[in-house]
């Protein structure tokens, strides 16, 4: 799976996001409604860990493991990640 | 320097940490509260006495809890050892609550469970999430002799528990109601308060649970009631029943940390449990090993004693190693919670997943050495089926093996990216038996790790001068075999497809958590026997024949064909199995004294 080259934008990381769900509950990306509660797709507490390691590792950026416990859909997750982005960019951090 | 002639300490046992932060005499506190648990509930083997493994069985045929052995229990204020000495009890060290629980276990697994582990296991969710005043309530219960039941289970959930269903509503005048019902809650008839993990929030995921913790008085006694008490195969004296509540009100001040909060608590607090517990057990496998010994050297076939049969022998000796490799891995994992608490996550859940399981294998190679005797419930070898009956209550709870497994799973493929072959082998102090510690730092224990320092001591070890002796060759060839077995686990781990990576991965993704909680295992008795080594204290655990024979079993385990390891090996480990016998040592890394 490509992982983003350039700045993230809340569009790509939707994308990202989908793709990367999809491959843990073995579906189609298009089958994930960015609105809906990924616990109702079957993504466990655990897994949803797994998610936010993920993301560390392909974006290098340091987030809470659980991210997508507070942030529980794609939407409120990609937002998240664009406000996480900012700050860390505002820092000198750079993603 | 003028201050230089300052007297340095020379009693080992009571060096303080690296750190300082250790309190002076931890040591000698802990082997002073080991002795004196022994001695209370006497020797178990003298049917005079009302706690032998004759009125032990007696109880469990009957459903009940050895009345006096709670009475004893009560008499040695068991409960202050479950409550941090910053709450004003006094458990210091992790490790040192294994060594006293191991002293009930031997006896009883339903008394260590149902006397005392069951409020441990609720009490660490108030340590490590709730506030001032929660904190000094459940120290008051337990330090009175009270009990905390820890009321997570449904059911129909099982391990699954962010689908729990039961459910504690904000109500209109503040507080809480909570409605719905528990099963299969250790003393929940007679806990003088709960901590019930409880639905706050109706929408899926893992912010709509809340831990509670309640307290049975003053609750409208119409609202809620103790469930029919399960019959069970093993602990059959554990008081084992549920809860039903209909409506019934709490005080706001009942919720543990944060709403929302709950999953978060749970997977931090039951670190401590998943790290302590399977180690407690140790002492049961010791009656069972040290019952089938006495048989062996009593007993006469094909005109020698049993002992003198090579399969018997083997057995014990087998029996025995596993033992100080459980103990190794026990006391890695209960130290680290103090020492590397960041890394606990995952090296809880190995030793929750592995430990019970290595002394489940090993009671059942000892039920074929004692035959036809594994099957009586009473007489003098009673106490060995009904330790079998009872061990396998340790992998069920609040974290099964395979859930064990699952908190393992999606942290293998980061620690084999990052951590494997990168990380520094672990402080020396995580392995020293004897050695103080700092107090527990429940706010640094962490949901996920990353990082893996007891596997970088195996990897450590394989760096080594050419031995010089057959033992510490053989040594050396296991160590650079269990290498090579990371090496494929990483390769494994960095090839698992994110499927794999949840509680749905496949049988695949399961086998190599066994794997790694395998090595987990040998490079704890890799370390403690390094430490030993330089230590000087313990010339047995210093020896390479344990840890040569450990490694052995290891690597056969994990499918390995091992060379055959010098005769020395097995000479070593038997002629320690008998010492120990006939000086009443214990079977662990500490060779305690026992009274009988």
């Amino acid at each position: 799976m490509p992982v983003p080259t350039t700045a993230p934008t809340t569009e790509s990381l939707t994308t990202w996001l989908a793709e990367r769900i999809a491959l843990y509950l073995t579906r189609q990306p298009a089958e994930i409604d960015p609105d809906v509660p990924l616990a109702e797709y079957g993504l466990d507490s655990v897994a949803a860990l797994s998610l936010c390691g993920d993301i560390e590792d392909d974006f290098d950026l340091v987030i809470e493991p659980t991210a997508a416990w507070d942030y529980p859909t794609v939407h409120a997750l990609a937002g998240h990640l664009m406000a996480e982005f900012a700050a860390d960019t505002a820092q000198g951090g750079g993603a | 320097m003028l201050t230089g002639t300052e007297p340095e300490s020379t009693h080992a046992t009571t060096a303080a940490t690296p750190d300082g932060r250790g309190a002076p005499g931890q040591e000698a506190r802990a082997a002073a509260r080991v002795a004196e648990v022994d001695r209370r509930l006497g020797d178990p083997t003298d049917e005079r006495n009302e706690l032998s493994y004759a009125r032990l069985v007696e109880a469990d045929e009957a459903g009940e809890l050895c009345a006096a052995g709670e009475r004893a229990l009560d008499e040695l204020r068991l409960g202050a050892d479950f409550v941090p000495g910053a709450e004003g009890g006094s458990l210091e060290r992790l490790d040192t609550l294994v060594r006293v629980m191991r002293q009930v276990f031997r006896r009883d697994v339903a008394l260590g469970l149902g006397y005392g582990v069951t409020s441990f296991m609720a009490a660490v969710n108030v340590w490590t999430s709730g506030d001032a005043a929660q904190r000094a309530r459940l120290a008051r219960i337990l330090t009175d002799g009270g009990k905390v039941s820890v009321a997570y289970h449904e059911l129909a959930h099982g391990n699954d528990f962010t689908r729990n269903e039961f459910a504690a509503r904000p109500a209109e005048e503040g507080g809480y109601l909570l409605s719905g019902a528990k099963q299969v809650i250790n003393n929940a008839g007679r806990a003088d308060a709960w901590v019930l993990f409880s639905r706050t929030d109706p929408a899926p995921g893992s912010r709509s649970h809340s831990v509670l913790f309640v307290e049975r008085a003053g609750l409208d006694t119409d609202t809620w009631q103790v469930l029919p008490r399960y019959d069970t195969v093993g602990v059959r004296g554990c008081h084992l029943s549920g809860l039903r509540f209909d409506h019934t009100r709490v005080p706001a001040a009942s919720l543990v940390g944060a709403a929302g909060q709950g999953v978060d608590t749970a997977l931090r607090a039951f670190q401590l449990t998943r790290a302590a517990l399977p180690g407690m057990a140790v002492g049961t496998t010791d009656t069972a090993l040290r019952t089938v010994v006495c048989f062996a050297l009593g007993r006469r076939l094909y005109r020698r004693s049993v002992m003198e049969i090579p399969h018997a022998t083997a057995t014990l000796s087998g029996a025995f190693v596993d033992l100080l490799t459980c103990d190794s891995l026990s006391l890695a994992a209960t130290r680290a919670v103090h020492l590397l608490p960041e890394q606990t996550s995952v090296l809880a859940a190995a030793t929750k997943y592995l430990v019970p399981k290595l002394l489940t294998d090993t009671l059942h190679d000892l039920s074929i050495v004692l035959g036809a005797r594994f099957y009586l419930r009473d007489g003098e070898h009673g106490i060995f089926q009904k330790h079998l009956r009872d061990l396998p209550v340790l992998s069920l709870g609040h974290a099964g093996s395979a859930a064990c497994q699952a908190t393992i799973i999606p942290q293998l493929s980061r620690l084999a990216r990052r951590s494997w072959f990168h990380d520094e082998p672990a402080p020396a102090e995580l392995f020293r038996p004897h050695a103080e510690l700092p107090e527990i730092p429940f706010d640094r224990l962490a949901l996920t790790g990353g990082r893996d320092g007891l596997s970088a001591t195996l990897v450590a070890a394989a760096d080594t001068p050419p031995a010089a002796t057959g033992e510490e060759r053989a040594v050396q060839g296991l160590v650079a075999t269990l290498v090579d077995e990371l090496r494929q686990v990483q390769e494994a781990s960095r090839a698992l497809a994110p499927e794999d990576r949840t509680a749905l991965a496949g049988p695949a993704a399961f086998a190599l958590a066994d794997r790694y909680a395998l090595l987990l295992a040998a490079s704890s008795a890799i370390g403690v026997r390094q430490q030993a080594l330089r230590d000087g204290s313990d010339a047995f655990l210093a020896d390479p024949a344990w840890l040569a024979a450990a490694l052995h079993r290891i690597a056969r385990r994990l499918g390995r064909r091992p060379a055959a390891l010098p005769a020395s090996v097995d000479a070593r480990v038997h002629e320690e199995v008998l010492r120990r016998f006939h000086a009443r040592g214990s079977y662990d890394l500490y060779d305690t004294p026992l009274v009988g």
